[in-house]
Protein backbone atom coordinates (compact mmCIF):
# COMPACT_ATOMS: atom_id res chain seq x y z
CA UNK A 1 0.00 0.00 0.00
CA UNK A 2 1.30 3.19 -1.16
CA UNK A 3 0.46 6.47 1.49
CA UNK A 4 0.99 9.27 -1.77
CA UNK A 5 3.03 12.42 0.14
CA UNK A 6 3.13 10.80 3.79
CA UNK A 7 6.55 11.67 3.88
CA UNK A 8 5.64 15.28 3.93
CA UNK A 9 4.52 17.41 6.38
CA UNK A 10 1.07 17.65 7.10
CA UNK A 11 0.34 21.24 6.15
CA UNK A 12 -0.17 23.06 9.42
CA UNK A 13 -3.72 24.17 10.89
CA UNK A 14 -5.20 21.21 8.94
CA UNK A 15 -8.30 19.79 11.06
CA UNK A 16 -7.12 15.97 9.40
CA UNK A 17 -3.85 15.98 11.14
CA UNK A 18 -5.89 16.35 14.58
CA UNK A 19 -7.12 13.25 16.37
CA UNK A 20 -9.97 11.50 14.16
CA UNK A 21 -12.47 9.06 15.20
CA UNK A 22 -14.71 7.97 12.35
CA UNK A 23 -17.70 6.10 12.78
CA UNK A 24 -19.36 3.14 11.40
CA UNK A 25 -23.01 1.78 12.03
CA UNK A 26 -24.26 -1.77 12.70
CA UNK A 27 -27.31 -2.04 11.78
CA UNK A 28 -29.93 -5.06 11.36
CA UNK A 29 -32.57 -7.32 12.92
CA UNK A 30 -32.80 -8.97 16.23
CA UNK A 31 -30.19 -11.69 16.31
CA UNK A 32 -28.76 -11.24 13.29
CA UNK A 33 -25.22 -10.87 13.91
CA UNK A 34 -24.81 -6.87 15.13
CA UNK A 35 -23.19 -7.71 18.76
CA UNK A 36 -21.23 -10.63 16.59
CA UNK A 37 -19.89 -8.65 13.73
CA UNK A 38 -18.58 -5.60 16.33
CA UNK A 39 -17.07 -8.13 18.53
CA UNK A 40 -15.23 -10.03 15.51
CA UNK A 41 -13.27 -7.18 14.81
CA UNK A 42 -12.94 -4.81 17.10
CA UNK A 43 -9.44 -4.81 18.71
CA UNK A 44 -11.08 -4.38 22.00
CA UNK A 45 -13.72 -6.18 24.12
CA UNK A 46 -16.72 -4.16 22.69
CA UNK A 47 -17.55 -1.32 25.33
CA UNK A 48 -20.50 -1.21 27.06
CA UNK A 49 -22.21 2.20 27.89
CA UNK A 50 -26.15 3.33 28.52
CA UNK A 51 -27.74 6.26 27.55
CA UNK A 52 -30.36 7.02 29.93
CA UNK A 53 -34.12 8.10 28.17
CA UNK A 54 -36.48 10.68 29.80
CA UNK A 55 -40.34 10.33 28.29
CA UNK A 56 -39.49 13.69 26.17
CA UNK A 57 -36.20 11.67 24.87
CA UNK A 58 -38.17 8.58 24.04
CA UNK A 59 -40.52 10.91 21.93
CA UNK A 60 -43.85 9.91 23.33
CA UNK A 61 -46.42 12.53 21.94
CA UNK A 62 -48.99 14.02 24.49
CA UNK A 63 -46.51 14.97 26.96
CA UNK A 64 -46.67 18.79 27.27
CA UNK A 65 -45.76 19.80 30.46
CA UNK A 66 -44.84 17.14 31.75
CA UNK A 67 -41.54 17.55 33.89
CA UNK A 68 -38.53 15.03 32.05
CA UNK A 69 -38.61 11.41 34.06
CA UNK A 70 -36.03 8.89 33.47
CA UNK A 71 -37.78 5.11 32.28
CA UNK A 72 -35.60 3.76 30.01
CA UNK A 73 -31.70 2.72 29.34
CA UNK A 74 -30.57 1.81 26.03
CA UNK A 75 -27.33 -0.54 25.60
CA UNK A 76 -25.18 0.82 23.41
CA UNK A 77 -21.94 -1.44 22.42
CA UNK A 78 -19.47 -0.29 20.47
CA UNK A 79 -15.85 -1.59 19.23
CA UNK A 80 -12.66 0.30 18.67
CA UNK A 81 -10.45 -0.18 15.50
CA UNK A 82 -7.00 2.02 15.78
CA UNK A 83 -6.05 3.09 12.49
CA UNK A 84 -3.10 4.89 13.91
CA UNK A 85 -2.13 7.17 16.41
CA UNK A 86 -4.69 9.25 16.97
CA UNK A 87 -7.06 8.08 14.20
CA UNK A 88 -9.76 5.58 15.46
CA UNK A 89 -12.34 3.63 13.81
CA UNK A 90 -15.51 3.31 16.08
CA UNK A 91 -18.03 0.54 15.14
CA UNK A 92 -21.77 0.92 17.31
CA UNK A 93 -24.03 -1.64 16.54
CA UNK A 94 -27.73 0.21 16.48
CA UNK A 95 -30.61 -0.07 19.12
CA UNK A 96 -33.04 -2.63 17.67
CA UNK A 97 -36.31 -0.96 18.61
CA UNK A 98 -38.25 0.98 16.41
CA UNK A 99 -38.75 3.77 19.39
CA UNK A 100 -34.95 4.32 19.32
CA UNK A 101 -34.89 6.12 15.72
CA UNK A 102 -33.81 9.33 17.58
CA UNK A 103 -30.73 7.23 18.57
CA UNK A 104 -29.73 6.70 14.85
CA UNK A 105 -30.21 10.54 13.87
CA UNK A 106 -27.52 10.74 16.54
CA UNK A 107 -25.43 8.13 15.21
CA UNK A 108 -25.54 8.31 11.77
CA UNK A 109 -24.55 12.45 11.86
CA UNK A 110 -20.92 12.47 10.50
CA UNK A 111 -20.59 8.80 10.09
CA UNK A 112 -18.43 7.20 6.97
CA UNK A 113 -21.60 4.63 6.79
CA UNK A 114 -23.49 1.85 7.72
CA UNK A 115 -23.69 -2.20 7.58
CA UNK A 116 -26.59 -3.80 7.19
CA UNK A 117 -26.96 -7.23 8.40
CA UNK A 118 -29.17 -9.22 7.00
CA UNK A 119 -30.56 -12.53 7.83
CA UNK A 120 -31.69 -14.45 5.07
CA UNK A 121 -34.40 -16.11 7.22
CA UNK A 122 -35.73 -12.68 8.38
CA UNK A 123 -34.50 -10.71 5.80
CA UNK A 124 -37.76 -8.28 6.50
CA UNK A 125 -36.05 -7.85 9.62
CA UNK A 126 -33.92 -4.95 7.52
CA UNK A 127 -35.99 -3.46 6.01
CA UNK A 128 -36.35 -0.78 8.27
CA UNK A 129 -32.47 -0.14 8.62
CA UNK A 130 -32.43 -0.32 4.51
CA UNK A 131 -35.05 2.47 4.09
CA UNK A 132 -33.81 4.60 6.74
CA UNK A 133 -30.34 4.78 5.23
CA UNK A 134 -31.47 5.37 1.88
CA UNK A 135 -33.47 7.90 2.98
CA UNK A 136 -30.56 9.55 4.96
CA UNK A 137 -28.44 9.15 1.71
CA UNK A 138 -25.70 7.33 3.97
CA UNK A 139 -23.83 5.11 2.31
CA UNK A 140 -24.05 1.36 3.71
CA UNK A 141 -23.35 -2.41 2.07
CA UNK A 142 -25.78 -5.44 3.01
CA UNK A 143 -24.34 -7.79 4.90
CA UNK A 144 -25.90 -10.85 4.15
CA UNK A 145 -24.93 -13.24 6.82
CA UNK A 146 -24.22 -17.17 6.35
CA UNK A 147 -25.26 -19.03 9.90
CA UNK A 148 -24.18 -22.31 9.28
CA UNK A 149 -26.78 -24.61 7.88
CA UNK A 150 -28.60 -21.35 6.22
CA UNK A 151 -29.53 -21.34 2.75
CA UNK A 152 -26.70 -19.53 0.79
CA UNK A 153 -27.95 -16.79 -0.92
CA UNK A 154 -27.92 -15.09 -3.96
CA UNK A 155 -26.58 -11.64 -3.83
CA UNK A 156 -28.66 -10.52 -6.79
CA UNK A 157 -31.85 -12.14 -5.09
CA UNK A 158 -31.17 -10.41 -2.03
CA UNK A 159 -30.99 -7.47 -3.88
CA UNK A 160 -33.90 -7.60 -5.82
CA UNK A 161 -35.76 -8.39 -2.46
CA UNK A 162 -34.45 -5.20 -0.54
CA UNK A 163 -34.88 -3.19 -3.30
CA UNK A 164 -31.60 -1.98 -3.25
CA UNK A 165 -30.49 0.20 -6.39
CA UNK A 166 -27.01 -1.21 -8.38
CA UNK A 167 -24.36 0.53 -6.30
CA UNK A 168 -25.13 -0.72 -3.04
CA UNK A 169 -22.88 -3.52 -2.59
CA UNK A 170 -24.08 -6.83 -1.39
CA UNK A 171 -21.80 -8.90 0.31
CA UNK A 172 -21.87 -12.36 1.70
CA UNK A 173 -20.22 -12.40 5.10
CA UNK A 174 -19.59 -14.41 8.20
CA UNK A 175 -20.07 -12.24 11.21
CA UNK A 176 -17.56 -14.96 13.22
CA UNK A 177 -14.97 -14.58 10.65
CA UNK A 178 -12.92 -11.95 11.02
CA UNK A 179 -11.25 -12.36 7.32
CA UNK A 180 -15.31 -12.00 6.33
CA UNK A 181 -15.98 -9.35 8.84
CA UNK A 182 -12.58 -6.97 7.06
CA UNK A 183 -14.05 -7.85 3.83
CA UNK A 184 -17.16 -5.72 4.70
CA UNK A 185 -15.85 -3.43 6.13
CA UNK A 186 -13.63 -2.54 3.35
CA UNK A 187 -16.01 -2.77 0.95
CA UNK A 188 -18.08 -0.11 3.22
CA UNK A 189 -14.76 2.24 3.21
CA UNK A 190 -14.50 1.64 -0.79
CA UNK A 191 -18.26 2.42 -1.40
CA UNK A 192 -18.73 5.43 1.12
CA UNK A 193 -15.46 7.27 -0.04
CA UNK A 194 -13.00 5.42 -2.61
CA UNK A 195 -15.48 6.60 -6.03
CA UNK A 196 -14.07 10.19 -5.11
CA UNK A 197 -10.59 9.00 -5.17
CA UNK A 198 -10.76 6.20 -7.68
CA UNK A 199 -12.10 8.23 -10.37
CA UNK A 200 -9.15 10.86 -10.09
CA UNK A 201 -6.45 9.40 -12.61
CA UNK B 1 -29.50 -12.87 23.62
CA UNK B 2 -29.29 -9.00 23.00
CA UNK B 3 -31.09 -7.00 25.53
CA UNK B 4 -31.03 -3.61 24.21
CA UNK B 5 -32.94 -1.94 27.21
CA UNK B 6 -33.83 -2.11 30.61
CA UNK B 7 -36.79 -0.95 32.16
CA UNK B 8 -35.61 0.82 35.75
CA UNK B 9 -39.19 2.97 36.82
CA UNK B 10 -39.22 0.24 39.54
CA UNK B 11 -35.80 0.99 40.89
CA UNK B 12 -35.03 4.94 40.57
CA UNK B 13 -31.95 4.30 43.09
CA UNK B 14 -28.92 4.09 40.64
CA UNK B 15 -30.59 7.08 38.26
CA UNK B 16 -31.51 9.40 41.25
CA UNK B 17 -27.63 9.05 42.24
CA UNK B 18 -26.63 9.14 39.09
CA UNK B 19 -28.39 12.20 38.11
CA UNK B 20 -27.39 13.90 41.47
CA UNK B 21 -24.14 13.95 39.56
CA UNK B 22 -25.12 16.46 37.26
CA UNK B 23 -27.53 18.36 39.38
CA UNK B 24 -30.02 16.73 38.11
CA UNK B 25 -29.19 18.11 34.77
CA UNK B 26 -30.41 15.58 31.24
CA UNK B 27 -28.58 17.84 28.88
CA UNK B 28 -24.91 18.97 28.74
CA UNK B 29 -24.48 23.32 29.06
CA UNK B 30 -23.09 24.81 25.51
CA UNK B 31 -23.13 23.67 22.12
CA UNK B 32 -23.80 19.67 21.25
CA UNK B 33 -21.02 17.20 20.72
CA UNK B 34 -20.81 14.02 18.65
CA UNK B 35 -20.85 10.84 20.49
CA UNK B 36 -17.17 10.39 19.06
CA UNK B 37 -16.05 14.60 19.27
CA UNK B 38 -12.42 14.22 20.55
CA UNK B 39 -11.91 15.36 24.32
CA UNK B 40 -8.71 17.14 25.22
CA UNK B 41 -7.95 18.06 29.22
CA UNK B 42 -6.79 21.58 28.45
CA UNK B 43 -5.54 22.59 31.72
CA UNK B 44 -5.77 21.33 35.49
CA UNK B 45 -7.64 23.12 37.81
CA UNK B 46 -6.05 25.42 40.21
CA UNK B 47 -7.97 23.96 42.96
CA UNK B 48 -9.28 20.68 41.91
CA UNK B 49 -10.95 20.42 45.27
CA UNK B 50 -13.94 21.81 43.44
CA UNK B 51 -14.38 19.07 41.39
CA UNK B 52 -15.69 15.60 42.10
CA UNK B 53 -13.85 12.33 41.42
CA UNK B 54 -15.58 11.57 38.18
CA UNK B 55 -14.55 15.18 37.00
CA UNK B 56 -11.23 14.73 37.99
CA UNK B 57 -11.23 10.89 36.58
CA UNK B 58 -11.86 12.75 32.83
CA UNK B 59 -9.22 14.85 33.42
CA UNK B 60 -6.50 12.31 34.22
CA UNK B 61 -8.32 10.51 30.74
CA UNK B 62 -7.98 13.26 28.67
CA UNK B 63 -4.72 13.98 28.53
CA UNK B 64 -4.43 12.08 25.66
CA UNK B 65 -7.21 13.07 23.18
CA UNK B 66 -10.06 10.45 23.94
CA UNK B 67 -13.77 10.24 22.03
CA UNK B 68 -16.34 11.11 23.93
CA UNK B 69 -17.74 7.18 23.84
CA UNK B 70 -14.54 6.01 25.41
CA UNK B 71 -15.04 8.50 27.69
CA UNK B 72 -18.04 7.37 29.17
CA UNK B 73 -16.78 3.56 28.99
CA UNK B 74 -14.04 3.86 30.92
CA UNK B 75 -15.74 5.87 33.60
CA UNK B 76 -18.61 3.08 33.38
CA UNK B 77 -21.27 5.87 33.36
CA UNK B 78 -24.26 6.43 30.88
CA UNK B 79 -23.36 8.61 27.71
CA UNK B 80 -25.52 11.52 28.85
CA UNK B 81 -24.36 11.89 32.21
CA UNK B 82 -20.91 11.59 31.13
CA UNK B 83 -22.08 14.58 28.57
CA UNK B 84 -23.36 16.67 30.87
CA UNK B 85 -20.29 16.26 32.97
CA UNK B 86 -18.09 16.95 29.96
CA UNK B 87 -19.82 20.13 29.05
CA UNK B 88 -19.21 21.36 32.73
CA UNK B 89 -15.57 20.99 32.16
CA UNK B 90 -16.01 22.80 28.76
CA UNK B 91 -17.26 25.61 30.38
CA UNK B 92 -15.10 25.88 33.21
CA UNK B 93 -12.41 25.68 30.33
CA UNK B 94 -10.47 22.92 31.09
CA UNK B 95 -11.21 20.69 28.32
CA UNK B 96 -12.01 21.41 24.91
CA UNK B 97 -14.49 19.01 22.61
CA UNK B 98 -14.23 19.21 18.78
CA UNK B 99 -17.05 20.03 17.20
CA UNK B 100 -19.06 18.01 15.18
CA UNK B 101 -17.54 17.42 11.55
CA UNK B 102 -19.23 15.38 8.42
CA UNK B 103 -17.29 12.53 7.48
CA UNK B 104 -16.35 14.40 4.22
CA UNK B 105 -14.53 16.67 6.21
CA UNK B 106 -12.33 14.47 8.19
CA UNK B 107 -11.86 12.26 5.08
CA UNK B 108 -9.36 12.54 2.70
CA UNK B 109 -7.60 10.40 0.45
CA UNK B 110 -4.93 9.68 3.04
CA UNK B 111 -7.43 9.13 5.55
CA UNK B 112 -9.04 6.56 3.48
CA UNK B 113 -6.13 5.01 1.95
CA UNK B 114 -4.92 4.68 6.26
CA UNK B 115 -8.42 3.35 6.87
CA UNK B 116 -8.70 0.69 4.29
CA UNK B 117 -4.60 -0.31 5.35
CA UNK B 118 -5.51 -0.54 8.93
CA UNK B 119 -8.93 -2.63 8.40
CA UNK B 120 -6.61 -4.83 5.89
CA UNK B 121 -4.14 -5.73 8.24
CA UNK B 122 -6.05 -6.25 11.58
Amino acid sequence: MEFAGSDRLRPAGRSLAAATALKILVAGGFGAGKTTLVGTISEIRPLHTEELLSDRGMGVDDISGVETKVTTTVALDFGRITIREDLWLYLFGTPGQDRFWFMWDELSLGALGAVVIADTRRLQDCFPAVDYFEQRSLPFVVAVNCFDGARRHDPAKVRRALGLDELTPVVMCDARNRASVKDVLTTLVTHAVGAAYQSVP
Amino acid sequence: MERHETVTDEDPGPLVRLFGLTGGRARPPGETFDLVAIVRTSRLPFEPAGLNPEHQTILSICRRPTPVADVAAQLGLPLNITRVLLGDLRSDGLVTIDPPQTADQTIDERTYREVLHGIRRL
